[in-house]
Order: C-alpha cells, then sequence, then structure tokens
C-alpha cells in the first residue's frame, strides 16, 4: 500500500457512489500487513468507474486480479495502482462473495483493459464468473478441465481424456513415507509427555 | 439424327453472385507451441490476411504448474525454489520479492551487508537477463552472432554465482532474513572487473546491433504501444518506459536501500524511431545495463565487513494479514499478493502478479495491422518468459 488513506478513500466512495457500503479493514499491526477497502459486490463496476475517473484520488491502472478462498466466502481482490512520478499511490480494493456454489459479480474489462486476462484466471482458478466478460474461457488449464484448482476443497480429477492423472507410478513414496513417519514420531513425543 | 457432336445450345454462363466472388476468408495459423520465435511454448492463433496478421489470440498454459497451489502446501522457506522458478532467466528478483513480502510481515531486519550483496546480485542478474533478452531479440530477427557475444558475458555472471549458491540458474539464495552466503574479496575484484568490460562490451553491443541498419528497420516504429495502452492494460517496467513514462520503482517508490544510490531512469526517448516502438523498447534495456552498472560499482564502494544474515525464528509464523509487494523486476514489476490466515506455518494465499502475463495479453492490442514478421518483432521485444506467464 502506498500514499494511500483508506479511511478517506472509503468516506469518497460512499460518498460518491450510493450503496457502495465501503468498509475499512485495517489490520492489527499497520506497518506489517497492508490495510483494504471492502465494497458490495453489485457495486464494483461504478466504483472502479469511479476509482478511475474522479479526480480528487484517481487510478490509472489495474495491476492484479486476486481471489482469496476463506471457505465460508470467496473474495475477489483489485490491486489497484496510479503511476504518477510525483504521486504514485496504491492499494487494494476487495468485494466478498458468499454463494460458493455460483459466484459471479461484474467484469471491469469496460473500464481497464488489463481486466481481461485477470478475470479470465479468476475463474479458471475460482469459479467465479464475471458478468459481461467479452471472452470468458479458461485460460491456463485445458478448456474441458473439471474443478477449480485454486479452492480449498478442490480435488483433482483421476482422469482427463483417457489419461491418468498423478498416476501411481509417477507419485513421490518418500515423500509419502516422510509425513507417515514425522506423524509417527509427533505421537511418540506426545505419548512420552504425558 | 443427332450428330453426337450436337450437344444443342451452349448454356449462357450465369454468374452466381453468392460463389464467384473471391474467397476473403482469413487464414488461421499457429505460431508455436513450438515456435523459436515464441520463446518457449507459446501459442499465438493468429489470423491472416495474406501476410498482414487480423486478428492473434494468445493461447497460454502449457508450462502450468500450478506453483500458487504448491505454496499453500510448503512452508513460507519451502516457497523460495518454486518462486525461482516463475522467471528462470531472474530468479535473483524472483527471490527477492518473494522474500521481501515474508520479511515485511514478519518483521525481519536484514544486516546492512546482506541488504548491499541482495541489490548486488539482483543489479547482476538484472544484466544477465537483459543480455538474454538481447541476444534472443537479435536471434528472432536473423542475427546469430549477438546471441554469442551476449552468452560470453552472462557466462561471467553465471559463473560467479555457481559460486556463492552452488546453482547456476536457480539460485536458492536469497534467504528469509539475509542471504545464504557471503562474497569473498576475490570473488568481488571479478565483479569490479566483469563492469569495466561489460561497460566496453555494452559499447560494442550498441554499434554491432542496436544502431545496424537492417536491425533499425525491422523495429522501429513497429508494434507502437502509447502511453494511454500502457496505463489500460497495466504495464510495467521496460515496455512503460520505452513508452516514454519515466516509472521505476527503484525511484518512484524506494525499497530496500535503493534511496540511497545514485543512478538514471531511462526511457525511450526515440533516437531512433518513435517512442513505444520495439526499438526504443529494446534500447531502454541497453541503456538500463549501464545504470544497473552503475549501481553495483557503488555497492562495492558501501560493502563493509558484517553479517549477511539477521535473526530469523526456527519455524516462521507469520501474523493474520495480507501483503502485497512489488518489486522492479528486468521484464517489468513483480507483485507478490501474501495471505497468511495467522498462527500457520504455511501461506493461506500466494499469489504472484507476473509483468510478463500481463504483457502477452497486450499482443492482441498490437497485432491487427502488422505483417507476420512485423509481429514476431513485436512478441520479442516484450520479452517474455514462458514460466512467469503460465507459473
Amino acid at each position: 500500500m502506498l500514499n494511500v488513506d483508506v479511511n478517506k478513500l472509503a468516506e469518497l466512495i460512499n460518498k460518491n457512489v450510493p450503496g457502495a457500503n465501503a468498509t475499512v479493514s485495517v489490520p492489527e499491526d499497520i506497518k506489517k500487513c497492508d490495510s483494504s477497502v471492502t465494497v458490495e459486490a453489485s457495486k464494483i463496476y461504478s466504483v472502479v468507474e469511479f476509482l478511475k475517473t474522479n479526480k480528487e484520488m484517481p487510478f490509472n491502472s489495474l495491476q492484479v486480479i486476486s481471489g482469496v478462498d476463506w471457505v465460508e466466502w470467496m473474495e475477489v481482490c483489485y490491486m489497484m495502482a496510479h503511476f504518477d512520478l510525483q504521486n504514485p499511490r496504491e492499494f487494494i480494493l476487495k468485494v466478498k462473495l458468499t454463494d460458493r456454489v455460483n459466484p459471479s459479480v461484474d467484469s471491469i474489462v469496460h473500464h481497464y483493459a488489463a481486466a481481461n486476462f485477470q478475470e479470465r484466471e479468476v475463474y479458471d482458478m475460482f469459479g467465479i464468473r464475471f458478468n459481461n466478460h467479452p471472452d470468458h474461457r479458461r485460460i491456463l488449464c485445458p478448456d474441458d478441465w473439471q474443478g477449480y484448482p485454486l479452492r480449498k476443497d478442490y480435488v483433482a480429477q483421476k482422469d482427463y481424456n483417457g489419461m491418468a492423472v498423478y498416476p501411481d507410478s509417477k507419485m513421490n513414496f518418500e515423500d509419502r513415507e516422510f509425513i507417515v513417519r514425522q506423524d509417527m514420531i509427533k505421537k511418540a513425543q506426545e505419548a512420552k509427555a504425558q | 439424327m443427332q450428330s453426337r457432336w450436337d450437344i444443342g445450345e451452349p448454356e449462357k454462363p450465369t454468374i452466381n453472385k453468392d460463389t464467384e466472388q473471391l474467397k476473403s476468408e482469413l487464414l488461421t495459423l499457429n505460431m508455436g507451441p513450438q515456435h523459436p520465435a515464441t520463446h518457449g511454448v507459446l501459442r499465438i492463433e493468429i489470423w491472416t490476411d495474406s501476410e498482414v496478421v487480423a486478428h492473434a489470440i494468445p493461447h497460454l498454459g502449457y508450462l502450468h504448474r500450478c506453483m500458487e497451489k504448491h505454496a499453500e502446501n510448503l512452508d513460507y522457506r519451502g516457497v523460495i525454489p518454486f518462486v525461482d522458478r516463475l522467471d528462470y532467466l531472474a530468479a535473483m528478483n524472483m527471490e527477492w520479492t518473494y522474500v521481501a513480502a515474508v520479511e515485511k510481515m514478519l518483521g525481519t531486519e536484514v544486516p546492512r551487508r546482506g541488504e548491499l550483496i541482495r541489490i548486488m546480485t539482483a543489479e547482476l542478474q538484472r544484466i544477465a537477463s537483459h543480455l538474454m533478452a538481447f541476444g534472443t531479440y537479435a536471434l528472432d530477427l536473423g542475427a546469430f552472432t549477438p546471441f554469442l557475444y551476449a552468452f560470453e558475458e552472462r557466462e561471467k555472471i553465471l559463473r560467479l554465482f555457481e559460486e556463492v549458491s552452488g546453482a547456476r540458474l536457480l539460485y536458492n539464495y536469497i534467504w528469509i532474513g539475509g542471504v545464504w552466503n557471503d562474497w569473498t574479496d576475490e570473488q568481488l575484484a571479478r565483479v569490479s572487473a566483469f563492469c569495466d568490460t561489460m561497460e566496453e562490451e555494452a559499447k560494442k553491443y550498441n554499434e554491432l546491433v542496436s544502431m545496424n541498419k537492417i536491425f533499425v528497420q525491422r523495429t522501429a516504429n513497429v508494434g507502437i504501444f502509447s502511453l494511454q495502452d500502457c496505463f489500460d492494460y497495466g504495464a510495467t517496467g521496460p515496455v512503460l518506459r520505452g513508452s516514454g513514462m519515466k516509472w521505476d520503482l527503484r525511484k518512484n517508490a524506494p525499497y530496500s536501500l535503493y534511496s540511497e544510490f545514485d543512478f538514471d531512469v531511462p526511457v525511450g526517448e526515440a533516437e531512433l524511431g518513435q517512442v513505444g516502438d520495439c526499438w526504443n523498447r529494446y534500447y531502454v534495456r541497453m541503456k538500463e545495463v549501464i545504470q544497473s552498472i552503475r549501481i553495483i560499482r557503488q555497492v562495492l564502494e558501501k560493502l563493509e565487513p558484517g553479517s549477511v544474515m539477521g535473526k530469523v525464528p526456527k519455524v516462521i509464523k507469520l501474523p493474520k494479514g495480507e501483503v502485497y509487494m512489488r518489486h522492479e523486476c528486468p521484464r517489468g514489476e513483480l507483485g507478490i499478493h501474501l495471505v497468511s490466515e495467522g498462527d500457520s506455518k504455511q501461506p493461506y494465499r500466494l499469489k504472484v502478479k507476473s509483468p510478463c502475463f500481463t504483457h502477452t495479453s497486450m499482443l492482441p492490442r498490437i497485432a491487427p495491422g502488422q505483417m507476420i514478421a512485423d509481429f514476431v518483432a513485436s512478441v520479442g521485444s516484450i520479452d517474455i518468459v514462458l514460466g512467469e506467464v503460465d507459473r
């Protein structure tokens, strides 16, 4: 986070975008972690439009869109940046999606062309749909891949077009044995302590 | 009796306006996945109208290893070798960005010597990466010799890295809290000698390639990104600077000890061609090599004996929260979004913002209207590494 007063920014958003309901989340240790602004998922299109076009605190570039799966809810983080030699800015904008089965949020490709590939990646990895996206396909995984890999409950498919995924012959059994051994040592130590 | 030659009145030719016109469909061509000009396994589907590209669609994912998922199952130290494998030509910069994100959340102090050595290795790596970009770009455009010149100098850097880290390409050298090994005085003397020869070599490269008539004709005024495009697509690094924006994180939002150093930020100044074209992007890299040499020389002056590793807890556990850290890497700004759930040995989420991914998304923007050969020059000029695009 760079040169952004999140409280002021949240106020600005609330004043100019009705219903955005911007809230600031500040970490316990402000030196170590970044704070962020969370807005209503349904208002993201107008919030981003406001951030891009306002005079007071504009952001001319979208760096990256990142998703986080918190199991109870999904989060989409937009890293906004302003490239300016005197006044560089950067902050994290978030939306919360409570629907895990069919999560969807409005696309912002209209405002930032960078969002095209970034939103496709979030869809590929988390299964979050972006409404009105011009080219809504998977990007890194094959088009016919099942499941969304970065979800916490993801289980890889066994078979892909007749090919075995994670065949036993290619698994590293030493790793597995190592973990089992570590568990045994831990249990033995606990028993000893008791 | 009807003669067998008599076939009646000849049929009048009728022109069916729907079918008789010239075929005007676009031809679909696949550039890659195994194509020498794509620097790895990138497939670009090109729709061509004879020699002219009408539309280009990049297809990514051939090198996808889902490194972000792997990171969720490793402890914080264990992620470093995986981060190496993102941009394998600039592994030191990748490591440093990730490590800096962890250090910020941990609140670790890095000793001054460790921090200076990090700057030196990062700048050496930047030179090595730009040399690779220079060599392969000339190779794309049909000149083989510069590649060999570039590798001769790059080899010296790799030798030094091999001595201090044990590996030539994927180092695992920058650790949380400092660096693994100290450099000896003899190695530092060799760095100093390398700076002298590299400065001379850079002049030679400029005479040999940058100002070469054929090279200039292939690259100048080709594949122009306007500044507005760069902001719109989120371009960073040499692509943004080639388009005339004097933006460098090391200067505009200094991290580590960069604020102590005296160096310039090279931008595309249209010595040849126009701002934002392939030649200017390329030439920004050549100018950056000189600036990196300046920084390394200052590091060598500032280095004083001391420890290179700070105090780090044996088991690293980060507080609950998140951090977005970005560093200036040879290909642009690498961003690490690290999320910790608190009281856990593993990252909850690690997202890598890859500059090459962003720049690949810009290819459809410049492709329409270009000749295929010019498109090859454009792909080479953004200097993509597919390990970083696909992660």
